[in-house]
């Protein structure tokens, strides 16, 4: 992971400097952008594994930026956003983003995104093995078998299917969109009342006590996420 | 001219008429034949005969009468000598009659075209002004000038309220005196009332586009300065917050003013977007419902909430699959600053319950605390804009208002009551609004990939 370059694309320059003084104390390399103009350059020469963008710059939409990043590179892009700019990172994660942050956060929650973003961009997230294990759950995609701390559980044919796609997008959030479409096909990426019973259904089989999840966190208009660790 | 004098003046021309066919037939008596004399008669009918039927029918008997009189032998006697006079006297009369008949059917069809031009002309005339009219008043102005016009009479209109925005219905037109009306009259007053209720139609349209208009340019500068607003002081908070958490993980330890700037700074974030939600809800923004598990909101709020609620005991009591008809985010909103409320006003280690239950058209929710209970005075204050409680915890109390604005535009309640045993209790209602959508599942399911059941390992 040391030496890897993460670009950030930021317009606050205080913003910038904690997002740059976090990442390289934790031995990232960093180049940093405040503009889009520079941002497109710096993309494509410092070839970055990571993508910290802003939405709100001052010379344009991230989004286009994002479009223009997607159509070369598969570089993760984690979404800087405020609270109630949910449709905004709808908008981006559905145009290709990997992730994002809601501001304020922490260094703690930025470099665990990071790493998130990184495995899954790494394709290790993604091993040949069948059996994906996150904390107390084992998930046995071959058998459509899973258990939870040992004790074998009982899922309708749904509820595994969205259990092993959250799971093999560990740590990642997914979009009700995304989920929709890849469970219930895509024609059906509407019904996000349908998605959220099963999820509550999920939950109560998986979470030891649903009404704190642990796992199989709500990200509030926006989609869901499984937490791996 | 008066119907009567009109009508006097046709029976004149035909008296006059057959006195002239009269006279003609004695002065030329020496030249002509008595049929040539019964000829004359017919010009005078014919000319009665633009008088209508009676003055018709009136020229033919009388020429009969003058013709029998002055001209058959014997002469001046009503009495007949030859039977061939009396053929004459009938072919007189029936040509006499028919002429008259064909002539007044004329007379008839030609007024009654010209009445109906008129009436066209003046629904023209009327339809023109008002679609010129530019407001209500200006349609009633018309149908008042121009029923006037047609009927002779003071028109007074009464514009049926219609409420929203539909095609509208006819204006009912009353007149004053109720004078009794033709079958034309009326058709056009009717005609009137249509065209009229259709121009206040078009002017409602007008206005409520133009309303609409005016209302998504509110909207949308609202939404650009709440961006703009919300951009400029999240910026500097998301700086402070970040380089708090850079400092507090290099320091080892215990570090306490690093944590108060982190919770503080969090803090303010938390009511920055209380600021922005109560502008929101209060412009009038339509909440986004969606049919939701209360489970998930109450979980999510529970998560973010972990640390606020550490020295709490909170008891979830919830019906499995209970769902709302609600905003999510809104809600989960509502849910947090109440939750945050009852924690910041409670003693530690005392409980806080939540309870949701159902009713059939309806989701509740209470949260029921421990604490103080409500200050004294009307219960509703507490969700005024920045009341505050007696307790001297932290908050601009702007939460509570919060609350209850997101209830509002959901069409519910959110109300505070005391506890029995000491307490406070908050109870929101979310009305439905809507029922239930009904999905197919075999439909929505994937057709394409055949699944065996997950089952739990054989074992």
């Amino acid at each position: 992971m040391i030496g890897e370059t993460i670009l950030v694309v930021e317009d606050e320059a205080p913003m910038r400097r904690f997002l740059c003084s976090a990442l390289t104390s934790h031995g990232f390399r960093v180049a940093e952008a405040g503009t889009l103009a520079l941002a497109e350059r710096l993309a494509t020469e410092s070839r970055p594994a990571a993508v910290l963008l802003d939405l709100g710059m001052p010379d344009g939409d991230g989004l286009v930026l994002l479009r223009q990043l997607r159509e070369w590179s598969s570089a993760p892009v984690i979404v800087l956003s405020a609270r109630d700019r949910e449709d905004d990172k709808v908008l981006a994660l559905d145009a290709g983003a990997d992730d994002y942050l809601t501001k304020p956060f922490g260094t703690a929650e930025l470099l665990a995104r990071i790493r998130v973003a990184l495995r899954h961009a790494r394709g290790q997230a993604v091993p040949d093995d069948p059996v994906i294990t996150i904390g107390p759950m084992r998930i046995d995609q071959a058998r459509h078998e899973v258990a939870v701390d040992g004790e074998p559980v009982h899922l309708t044919p749904i509820e595994f299917r969205l259990l092993a796609l959250l799971a093999r997008h560990g740590g990642k959030v997914l979009t009700h969109r995304q989920l929709l479409h890849d469970v219930w096909g895509p024609r059906n990426t509407h019904q996000t009342h349908y998605l959220r019973v099963h999820m509550a259904a999920l939950r109560r089989k998986i979470e030891a006590d649903p009404a704190r999840p642990r796992w199989l966190i709500t990200e509030a208009g926006v989609g869901y996420r499984l937490r791996d660790e | 001219m008066t119907r009567t004098s009109r009508f006097a003046r046709s029976y004149a021309i035909a008296v006059v008429g057959v006195a002239f066919a009269t006279i003609g037939g004695l002065l030329a008596r020496d030249h002509v034949t008595i049929a040539d004399q019964a000829m004359l008669f017919l010009p005078a009918i014919l000319v009665a005969a633009l008088g209508g039927r009676g003055p018709s029918l009136a020229a033919a008997a009388l020429s009969v009468g003058a013709f029998d009189f002055f001209f058959v032998p014997p002469r001046f006697t009503f009495a007949v000598s030859d039977m061939r006079s009396l053929i004459t006297f009938v072919v007189m009369f029936v040509v006499g009659t028919a002429i008259g008949t064909l002539v007044a059917r004329l007379r008839a069809a030609e007024e009654a075209s010209r009445e109906r031009e008129h009436r066209t002309a003046a629904l023209l005339a009327f339809t023109r002004d008002a679609a010129a009219a530019t407001d209500v008043a200006g349609v009633e102005a018309a149908i008042v000038s121009h029923v006037r016009g047609v009927v002779d009479a003071v028109a007074r209109v009464e514009v049926p309220d219609h409420g929203a925005v539909t095609l509208h219905g006819p204006v009912a037109i009353r007149l004053e005196g109720e004078p009794a009306l033709s079958p034309d009259q009326h058709a056009f007053l009717e005609a009137v009332a249509h065209q009229g209720g259709v121009a206040i139609g078009r002017l409602q349209l007008a206005t409520a586009a133009r309303d609409a208009a005016l209302r998504a340019k509110a909207e949308e500068l609202r939404s650009a300065l709440l961006s703009s607003v919300s951009h400029d002081l999240r910026t500097p908070l998301a700086a402070i917050t970040g380089m708090a958490t850079s400092l507090r993980e290099r320091t080892a330890g215990d570090n306490e003013e690093l944590d108060t700037i982190i919770a503080e700074a969090q803090r303010l974030s938390r009511l920055l977007t209380n600021l922005l939600s109560i502008t929101k809800v209060e412009s009038g923004a339509e909440p986004r419902r969606e049919w939701v598990p209360l489970e998930e909101i109450v979980g999510s709020v529970l998560v973010r909430l972990e640390d606020e609620l550490a020295d709490h005991p909170v008891e979830v009591g919830l019906p499995a699959g209970a769902l709302a008809r609600i905003d999510p985010i809104l809600v989960e909103q509502l849910l947090l600053n109440v939750l945050d409320n009852a924690a910041k006003h409670t003693a530690a280690g005392t409980p806080i319950d939540i309870r949701v239950s159902r009713e059939p058209d309806a989701a509740v929710i209470e949260i029921a605390d421990r604490g103080p209970g409500l200050p004294p005075g009307p219960r509703a204050q507490v969700f005024d804009k920045f009341f505050r409680g007696k307790t001297s915890a932290a908050g601009a109390g702007l939460g509570l208002a919060v609350c209850r604005g997101i209830a509002a535009a959901h069409g519910g309640t959110i109300e505070a009551w005391p506890r029995d045993g000491g307490g406070a209790r908050f109870v929101a209602r979310f009305p439905d609004g809507a029922p239930l959508p009904e999905v197919n599942e075999a439909e929505s399911a994937e057709p394409d990939q055949p699944e065996q059941p997950a089952l739990a390992s054989a074992s």
